[in-house]
């Protein structure tokens, strides 16, 4: 018999491909004929064009072509925005300025393309830049996101007449009259810094015409094939069935790769239909640091109102969001932050306010946490703020105002990136933090460990934070299950997969329903040809949304072969069972049928097709969920820090985790982990830095530092609980982002707590040890 | 992406030297290639010429001659990191080239081509300038030697003529009583640019200072000694407070800057701070206790 797959820590199915080099990618993609593509970018930051003269390198031999943005006439469009304006939220302003292309008169950010050159090889492309005569008059760029507001010291639109990008505010109960009733009122300004995705592999995109067959076949290192493939049948005019959008093995998504109606999705398809050749492009890491949507950046007015007892009264944050020089993912970022920001705990009222400026950077998307870290560390640093003025200890004070279980579902009152008011689905947030607790030894670490540490010398600290994840949006995902004569299953779904392991989670949910092993279930995820709708890969929502549309599909194949089984075996169903690739008669394992016989009796036979059913052992299924499912969990991480040079070891880090039925213990593990690490590089390592003229000082790993193996702490201790969440049939919440939310508001409370003797007030989200120390300093001087 | 360039691949160094002469500055030697291959693909060089002067034999070998240790310029990190000799004379460079980015890139970078990129922050420079080293520069009108303190100018500035090449690095056998030490602070455990880097070198008799080597990375547009400090350590016992104050003249002698990765306030505390532990270390090492 199969045994129990769901749920089993199963190796993933996919490493057999990774591990031995044989995965493709898409710079292994050759076809004959096929050109490449080369973007000449900007160098300034905000300028006007006022020419580009390209003939020289039309002379260069292997140059095929270029083409600046008047060269594609009507063709060159903004947009669209591949994310609608928030007019759910009343009373809400949002000023489009979709995506440019390629650079028309005006230059808004570093690294913005002015000029594309088709060429025999990339070498000769980038050669052939020397060649471009480019005159650019340079304007002031807008770095600063409260001088943006206030229009200074220059507009990014000019015919915007404004550099205000949204402005949404959104209130649930009363702040002020919170305010007036409050013992205690604290107010901060605090900074969340920004962040790269950096994935491994950088984009890239190849594009094929076929003449003769009046088709386009796209590779593209994207997490939305489908409405990749869309937007650009609709921009050419084509069929959405002419095209057919492939996304290869992917290393790598994290965000960024969700964009659409780019520079190369827009351009090259157009290119290679004048052309007739193929093309490609692979984005080299500069440009991805410049060119490639990053996250974060936001400046917020925070202040809580609470009770002398340490009891939320109210939260008011006015924010400033950076959206960068273009708003083309609307405002899924500032929204999640509004989400996010009171998230577990008890905030009887809330008021929010979201100022979204353009400025002369790059364009701000979803990277890993996407608005939610900003809110949480937000929120986590006022409850610090809290817990030292009150003198109360952080871990009691959160006790004190998480939700009770049977608070929820509860709805918030704030409306989130997904356009519903967000619901509290599920969940046990208390008990994650006690789990914590526990795990940590907390009782033991402030009154033993901690106190005996700090005798010795020893700067030893603690951070304990809580948050929530929103997963598992809309709009919904589908999928097709099939058995095929060889008695194998093979999934194909919309979304497309960078790495997460859905070939391997999928598997287990149709292994489970049909019988088989999870070997084999073959799952093909983000090819047009295969299944053709859904949205994408983001917000920790590909087991949750995908999973469950798999789900339905594999139940109603289910059902199919205990229909078909019982017609041949000439029993009812309920006297069939289904394991081992086969069904057989109840007590009489001799009267069998393979699933592959099954299949093939299910297509092409007379009499099969009856009125209400399909040939095949074949069915699909969707899922769209009303609203998002929320996980949550509590981290905790003991820091030591060298009291003179700042340098800094993490002795602990402990996370517990809630996010519903387990489908893989391993992955969620190593998702949990990958999280974190990168909750330990936005707070300590990575950092992107504009200067003054807008330029990107970190445009290369040897100044994006990310961490390393050596840089994270020995273990990542994972504790789960699993509240299972109601809106979908296997209970599942995502969980793809989860280690990066909490973990730099549980960074910046360690660190001062290890350095306790200076009462620091860290108001950002990056920390370095000459900011520590910068920190230091000016807490000595005021002491 | 690489630019369009002739490689040259000589098989001795007067083949090599005589394409660098016949073509500088238009010609550059290209070793292990970490720096050089970046700093093409980013435009900052753009040779005609490039001449791979990786394996040839003059240039390699560590080897003891005439009471000095002599490292050939094209020596790789990995080949120091790992000799016997360098781990039992001069622990300090060891300690230095364990740090120096990862080990791929060790084995491949070599110490000519870390001491010409002319970087402040090249990992080898302080423990080599703590070393009293010399470096031994050939062109085809012959050899030259200079202390190494003579070779770095500026940022990306050093003494070598285009048409000379790094042949060799000698300093003297340890004395009796000599102990050192080495500390890299960077944002990352491995490859990471130092912030500060800090190299020690003292000689002791009886807890007495002989002779006292202090020298910096990533403080000053380039390598940097604290002369000062060495002066007023020599003929003092070796104690805390001579420490303490040789590490306050460290902080006088050095003249960082601030970049994203740190400020030069930070820069110039750390000077004094990881001086003072250095000198510490190295003390214990010569045999004294206080």
């Amino acid at each position: 018999m199969t045994g129990k797959v769901f749920g089993q820590p199963i190796p993933r199915l996919e490493d057999q491909f990774l591990l031995t080099g044989t995965a493709k990618f898409i710079d292994d993609i050759e076809i004959p004929g096929m050109v490449h593509a080369a973007f000449l970018r900007s160098d300034y930051a905000h300028a006007r064009i006022k020419k580009i003269d390209y003939s020289a390198a039309l002379k260069r031999p292997g140059v095929i072509a270029v083409y600046t943005a008047e060269d594609f006439g009507d063709y060159w469009r903004p947009g669209p925005l591949q994310v609608p304006p928030p007019t759910a939220i009343k009373g809400s302003q949002f000023n489009a300025r979709p995506l440019v292309p390629i650079a028309k008169d005006k230059v808004r950010f570093s690294g913005e393309p002015l000029a594309v050159v088709i060429a025999e090889s990339r070498y000769i492309a980038e050669d052939a830049f020397d060649d471009i005569i480019v005159d650019l008059e340079p304007l002031p760029a807008v770095v600063d996101l409260e001088e943006a507001w206030e229009n200074k010291p220059a507009l990014v639109h000019d015919d915007l007449g404004t550099n205000m990008a949204a402005l949404v505010k959104q209130e649930r109960g009363n702040y002020e009259e919170a305010r007036a009733k409050a013992d205690v009122v604290i107010s901060r300004k605090i900074l969340v810094n920004r962040n790269a995705a950096a994935a491994m592999e950088n984009r890239g995109f190849v594009v094929n015409w076929d003449e003769r067959e009046q088709e386009m076949t796209v590779w593209a290192t994207t997490q939305a094939p489908i409405p990749l493939r869309n937007t650009i049948a609709a921009r050419l005019g084509l069929f959405e069935n002419q095209v057919r959008v492939i996304t290869p093995f992917i290393g790598g998504g994290f965000g960024p790769k969700i964009m659409t109606s780019q520079a190369d999705d827009v351009l090259l398809p157009w290119i290679a239909m004048k052309l007739k050749r193929p093309i490609k492009w692979i984005e080299d890491r500069r440009e991805n640091f410049l060119a490639t949507t990053s996250e974060r950046d936001q400046v917020h007015y925070a202040e809580i109102a609470l009770t002398k007892d340490g009891v939320i009264l109210g939260v008011k944050d006015v924010f400033y969001h950076n959206t960068g020089a273009y708003d083309p993912y609307g405002m899924t970022v500032p929204l999640n932050t509004q989400t996010h920001t009171i998230s577990n705990y008890r905030v009887p009222s809330f008021y929010t306010e979201i100022r979204m400026v353009f400025t002369n950077q790059m364009v701000v998307t979803p990277v890993r946490g996407a608005g939610r870290p900003e809110g949480v560390f937000v929120m986590e640093r006022l409850m610090d703020a809290a817990a030292r003025e009150l003198n109360m200890d952080p871990a009691e004070i959160r006790l004190k105002n998480l939700l009770e279980p049977n608070e929820l579902p509860l709805r918030t009152g704030i409306i989130g990136q997904d356009f519903v008011e967000g619901v509290l689905d599920s969940g046990n947030y208390k008990a994650n933090l006690q789990k914590l607790m526990e795990m940590v030894e907390y009782e033991k670490f402030r009154k033993e460990i901690q106190p005996a540490l700090r005798a010795q010398g020893k700067h030893v600290g603690m951070g304990i934070v809580c948050f929530t994840e929103g997963t598992a949006v809309g709009p919904y995902e589908g999928a097709r299950v099939t058995i095929g004569g060889n008695g194998k299953v093979s999934v194909a779904t919309g979304i497309s997969t960078q790495g997460q392991g859905h070939f391997t989670v999928f598997a287990q949910i149709v292994a489970e329903q049909l019988g088989v092993k999870a070997e084999d279930v073959n799952v093909v995820t983000g090819d047009t040809a295969h299944f053709h709708w859904g949205a994408g890969t983001f917000a920790s929502r590909g087991a949750a949304v995908a999973g469950t549309a798999i789900y339905n599909a594999a139940v109603k194949v289910r059902e199919k072969i205990f229909a078909t089984a019982s017609k041949w075996l000439e029993v009812p169903p309920e006297q069939i069972e289904l394991g081992d690739g086969k069904v057989w008669v109840k007590g009489k394992p001799e009267q069998f049928i393979t699933l592959g016989d099954l299949a093939f009796r299910a297509n092409p036979t007379r009499g099969v097709i009856e009125p209400g059913v399909e040939p095949g052992l074949e069915a699909t299924g969707y899922y769209g969920p009303p609203y998002g499912a929320t996980g949550a969990g509590a981290v905790a991480m003991i820091v030591e820090i060298d009291p003179e040079t700042m340098e800094l070891k993490i002795k602990r880090f402990v996370i517990v985790h809630d996010c519903g039925t387990v489908i893989n213990p391993l992955l969620l593990e190593g998702q949990v982990e990958g999280g974190v690490s990168m909750g330990i590089g936005n707070a300590f390592y990575e950092k992107m830095v504009y200067d003054e003229n807008g330029q990107l000082l970190t445009a290369s790993f040897m100044d994006y530092l990310m961490p390393q193996a050596t840089d994270m702490p020995p273990k990542i201790e994972i504790g789960h609980l699993t509240t299972t969440s109601p809106l979908n049939p296997l209970g599942i919440k995502g969980v793809g982002e989860a280690g990066a939310i909490p973990t730099p508001s549980a960074f910046v409370q360690a660190v001062e707590d290890a350095l306790f003797e200076y009462q620091l007030e860290i108001p950002e989200s990056n920390l370095s040890p000459s900011k520590i120390f910068e920190y230091v300093q000016k807490a000595s001087k005021k002491g | 992406m690489l630019p369009e360039f002739d490689l040259v691949m000589p098989r001795s160094l007067n083949e090599a030297l005589q394409v660098l002469a016949a073509g500088s500055p238009e010609v550059l030697p290209i070793a292990g290639g970490t720096n050089l291959t970046v700093d093409m693909r980013s435009g900052r060089y753009e040779p005609k010429v490039v001449v791979d002067i990786e394996k040839l034999p003059e240039l390699k070998g560590i080897r003891r001659e005439n009471g000095q240790i002599c490292v050939g310029g094209g020596v790789t990190i990995a080949e120091l990191l790992k000799d016997g000799l360098v781990a039992e004379t001069a622990p300090v460079l060891k300690s230095a080239c364990a740090l120096f980015a990862n080990p791929l890139i060790r084995n491949r970078a070599t110490v000519g081509g870390n001491l010409v990129d002319g970087s402040p922050a090249a990992d080898t420079a302080p423990s080599l300038l703590a070393l009293d080293a010399e470096i031994e520069l050939t062109s085809q009108d012959g050899k030259r030697r200079l202390p190494l303190d003579e070779f770095f100018i500026h940022v990306r500035k050093t003494a070598r003529q285009p048409n000379e090449l790094v042949t060799a690095l000698r300093w003297a056998l340890p004395k009796p009583g000599t102990g050192s030490a080495f500390y890299k602070l960077g944002l990352r455990k491995a490859d990471a640019i130092s912030v500060v880097s800090v190299a020690v070198v003292l000689e002791a008799e009886k807890g007495v200072c002989r002779k006292a080597r202090i020298a910096l990375g990533s403080v000053a547009p380039r390598p940097v000694r604290a002369k000062n400090a060495e002066e007023f350590l020599t003929g003092k016992l070796l104690k805390k407070e001579v420490f303490e104050e040789a590490a306050a003249l460290t902080a006088q002698a050095v003249s960082p800057i601030s970049d994203v990765r740190a400020s030069a306030e930070y820069r110039r505390r750390m000077s004094a701070v990881l001086t003072r532990r250095m000198l510490e270390q190295a003390a214990e090492q010569t045999g004294w206790k206080e």
